[in-house]
């Protein structure tokens, strides 16, 4: 186990390291000029020359790179040139409502997923609809689909927020406003936050639903025939009984393996939700960084979203072994 | 069973066809419906106004920094200058704000300002004249991108608490321009400023508070989230019902024009697309206002490209623009069709008339005339995000295929746009700009940043010595016909057009009044404390 998450630790670091050097690179041959956004568009070419020279945008490019790696050593990102904030404390800032929104949807995303899988799977009556209408969604691209949510949710019948992730104007400890408002003990706070959540999760969520569910859907057909759930029924086992206690086991690794993939796909893909929605993350965060050049807050990001996905895939690898006898991490 | 539906070609259909509904229902914006636009909203009885930003206002609303567009609303409500321009008019007046009057030698050397009794910064302490060369000094020391406009003041003197005496390094005549305009130098609290300096001039303070004398505290900046501005007990001036104002970022247009529907956003400034003015000009519950501006559709021509090498050319190419056909069908009523090369009221009696005509028939002349083996391909550009420059660089491009060139539409980040020119052949053939102006009302303020190569906007570098010659001689002594030569000169380069003079479009709920009043010429925003609620 131990030699299992020493190279993990590496592997991550490595990946991060290439990560970083391409953001970098791409950063540094894009044609865009981060000195005149930071300044402003009407402000004179010598203003923005000045500013660009203060920035240090004129040193060489591995002067660049490595004055940043060595800032990433001490856990500096730079300032951001659009907000003027540490990048470390805008993070800070965005990413509890990244955090709590992707949390929302994979929790919604893992129990669709599942309904999904079981329903097909058991073959229980009138499941099909459901399963239809979910592959039906899940193939309108998010946009789409969170324009749809908000006419019908927001503007036909009124029962959601269009925008942001709750009225609580005294967030923290942690952020996240519906865990914040649980703990100040604010019940309508927390409704209003709940009611945030709902559609930016719910849309979040459609996609990475079905994948787990197909998945895991197709590991319970196969495992719901083989012999010691055959044995098992033969002993007398109820089928909720055999599913439980022989089958879902033993079919959630392939489940478990897709989830920690969406889950790291959903970090990334919450962009253009966080967009729709207005919703204050990171996604919201990259979004407006990347037209003026902000690449201190673009690497940042990216570097904080590439370690969440290697972690979530490591964390996988761990659950899967948990939850499958036959599965040993190395 | 789900795998063989998904292999039906019914679900395909099906999911197509959501795709299609969604898409559908999402272009037309909402709908104006009786849950929608239709129907007016009800008036705040809480002393709440809500104002839908579209996109966060893009840097910290600190007024030595602040020099974009979304934020201006925070910065003329929070902050004043010693002038401004004159509310709901078309043209161009420098009005009193913290100074009530002001002279100016004749040298246009030394201006004299003669200061509000009264006033008091929302820190508490008094407005006085010692401010004045404070907030200047903290303009030079912060280097914003409009610190220029204080970069000529030489010194300021003070021979008592209400009377600022400013003398310029040399003559400038746009001084009070400067000074009027959203970006020019506001009044901040000295002592805040010492109390808040930091290590960075009050920098970081300024991010999150404000030390101005405005009718409206900032009381919140949430960055891409909110702002909020909360009344000013002690303002000097008259105060408007609404005693909170709310800035909410909706980071999508079809959220912001839904929330307006619903009537959770109460006014839009200058931010939804000529795209939705069909629907709210029929919408019962909305009013559209469309109030002057400073701003214009530019089209910049790239003369470091072969086939823009001569003034011939260029010139051929703008003749060939189809101006108030283009005008008219994308900016609508947004808009009048330029007629002067420099902002619609700059230039008293409009004698900076444009020499471009509509003229089909020159560029296919020219093309004609061209060798088999000269390069006929065009790329038009405009700024990525930006839909109406989008709709007239695809109408310029398609017109421009029946003269026998090959051109192609292609949109730019604006990073990338002001990246060229420090190496303009790597810009497109032209730019169409949707929407851009200078900070100010001054023609100089136009002239340096449009046709000087050093200005800012002139986006290829197209330049003439003659040209900056006048406008650097005009703008010390106000000499309108120097201005009317420049323009003049300018124009016969090829280099650039004025296709239009843009109006703010402001969408206001019915009850909403003293919009127009609310706004002038320079700002783009309006002025809180003069709105008010219909009886």
């Amino acid at each position: 186990m131990l030699r299992f998450l020493i190279r993990r630790l590496a592997a991550a670091v490595v990946i991060l390291l290439i990560l970083s050097f391409v953001v970098f690179l791409l950063e540094h041959i894009a044609p865009g000029d981060p000195a005149r956004a930071y300044v402003g568009a009407n402000a004179s070419n010598a203003t923005v020359a000045a500013q660009r020279q203060a920035l240090g945008l004129n040193d060489p490019f591995l002067t660049q790179f490595w004055r940043f790696l060595g800032g990433l050593l001490t856990g500096d990102l730079g300032r951001s040139l659009r907000t003027r904030q540490t990048v470390t404390a805008d993070i800070a800032t965005y990413l509890p409502a990244t955090v709590q929104l992707v949390i929302a949807a994979f929790v919604i995303a893992v129990v669709l997923g599942g309904l999904f899988a079981v329903s097909g799977a058991l073959r229980w009556p009138g499941a099909s609809i459901g399963r239809g209408l979910l592959l039906l969604l899940a193939t309108a691209p998010p946009f789409l689909l969170a324009l749809l949510g908000l006419i019908v949710f927001f503007g036909r019948l009124g029962w959601l927020p269009a925008r942001g992730d709750g009225n609580f104007e005294d967030p923290g400890p942690t952020g996240m406003q519906v865990l914040d408002t649980l703990l100040h003990g604010q019940g309508d706070a927390f409704l209003d936050a709940l009611q945030h959540l709902v559609l930016p999760a719910a849309v979040l969520s459609i996609a990475p639903a079905v994948a787990i569910g197909r998945v895991f859907r197709s590991s319970l057909q196969g495992v719901l025939h083989v012999d010691y759930a055959r044995t098992a029924r033969s002993k007398g086992l109820t089928e909720r009984r055999v599913l439980t206690h022989h089958v879902v086991r033993n079919a959630l690794g392939p489940a478990l393996s897709m989830a920690g993939l969406q889950l790291g796909f959903m970090f990334a893909g919450v962009v253009v939700v966080e967009q729709v929605f207005s919703w204050p993350g990171i996604g919201n965060y990259l979004a407006a960084s990347i037209p003026v050049d902000d690449f201190p807050a673009i690497a940042g990001v990216t570097l904080v979203l590439g370690a969440i996905y290697v972690v979530s895939n490591a964390v996988v690898d761990l659950l899967q072994a948990a939850a499958d006898p036959r599965v040993t991490v190395h | 069973m789900v795998n063989r539906l998904l292999r039906a070609p019914t679900l395909r259909i099906a999911s197509v066809v959501l795709t299609l509904a969604v898409a559908t229902a999402c272009s037309s914006g909402t709908p104006t419906s009786s849950t929608g636009a239709g129907n007016a909203a009800a008036a705040p009885t809480n002393g709440n106004l809500t104002v839908g930003l579209l996109g966060d206002i893009g840097q910290p609303p600190d007024p030595d920094i602040y020099y974009a567009n979304n934020g201006t609303a925070i910065m003329i409500n929070a902050y004043e200058g010693l002038v401004q321009y004159k509310n709901n008019t078309d043209t161009v007046e420098i009005a009193p704000r913290l100074a009530e009057k002001w002279e100016v030698n004749s040298e246009k050397t030394v201006y004299t300002f003669h200061l509000r009794k009264g006033v008091t910064f929302h820190d508490g302490t008094p407005f006085t004249a010692a401010a004045v060369a404070v907030a200047f000094k903290r303009r030079i020391a912060v280097k914003g991108g409009a610190a220029y406009m204080v970069d000529i003041v030489k010194s300021v003197a003070t021979p008592d608490d209400l009377t600022a005496v400013v003398t310029l390094k040399g003559p400038n005549s746009a001084f009070l321009s400067y000074l009027a305009s959203p970006f020019g130098p506001k009044m901040e609290s000295p002592t805040g400023l010492k109390t808040n300096a930091g290590s960075d001039n009050a920098q970081t303070y300024l991010g999150t508070h404000d030390l101005g004398t405005g009718p409206y505290q900032l009381t919140a900046a949430q960055t891409g989230v909110k702002y909020t501005l909360t009344q000013y007990d002690k303002y000097w001036g008259a105060k408007s019902p609404f005693t909170t104002v709310n800035l909410p970022v909706y980071t999508d247009e079809s959220a912001l024009e839904l929330a307006f529907d619903k009537g959770t956003v109460d006014t839009i400034v200058a931010a939804l697309p000529s795209s939705s003015l069909d629907k709210y000009s029929k919408a019962a519950g909305a009013t559209n206002y469309f109030l002057p501006t400073l701003q214009g559709a530019l089209v910049t021509v790239n003369s470091s490209h072969d086939f823009f090498k001569t003034p011939e050319a260029r010139v051929a190419f703008l003749k060939s623009i189809d101006q108030s056909a283009l005008v008219t069908k994308v900016l609508g009523k947004r808009s009048e069709v330029a007629t002067t090369i420099y902002a619609k009221g700059m230039v008293s009696g409009g004698a900076d008339k444009q020499a471009i005509t509509f003229d089909a028939s020159a560029l296919k002349t020219y093309v004609a005339a061209l060798p088999g083996s000269a390069n006929k391909k065009l790329v038009i550009g405009y700024a990525n995000g930006n839909v109406n420059a989008q709709s007239m660089a695809n109408i310029v491009t398609a017109n421009l295929q029946t003269v026998g060139l090959t051109a192609t539409a292609q949109g730019y980040d604006t990073s990338t746009v002001f990246g060229w020119i420090n190496n303009p052949p790597t810009g497109p053939d032209a730019f169409i700009d949707g929407n851009n102006g200078p900070d100010g009302g001054d023609p100089y303020m136009w002239g340096h940043v449009f046709w000087d190569a050093s200005g800012g906007i002139n986006y290829f570098g197209c330049q003439s010595k003659q040209v900056n010659d006048l406008l650097n001689q005009s703008v010390k002594t106000g000499n309108t016909a120097g201005y009317v030569q420049a323009g003049d000169l300018y124009g016969k380069t090829g280099c650039f057009f004025n296709l239009s003079y843009n109006k703010d479009w402001v969408l206001a709920q019915k009850w909403l009044t003293g919009v127009a009043e609310s706004q002038n010429i320079g700002a783009n925003e309006l002025d809180f404390s003069k709105l008010g609620i219909a009886k």
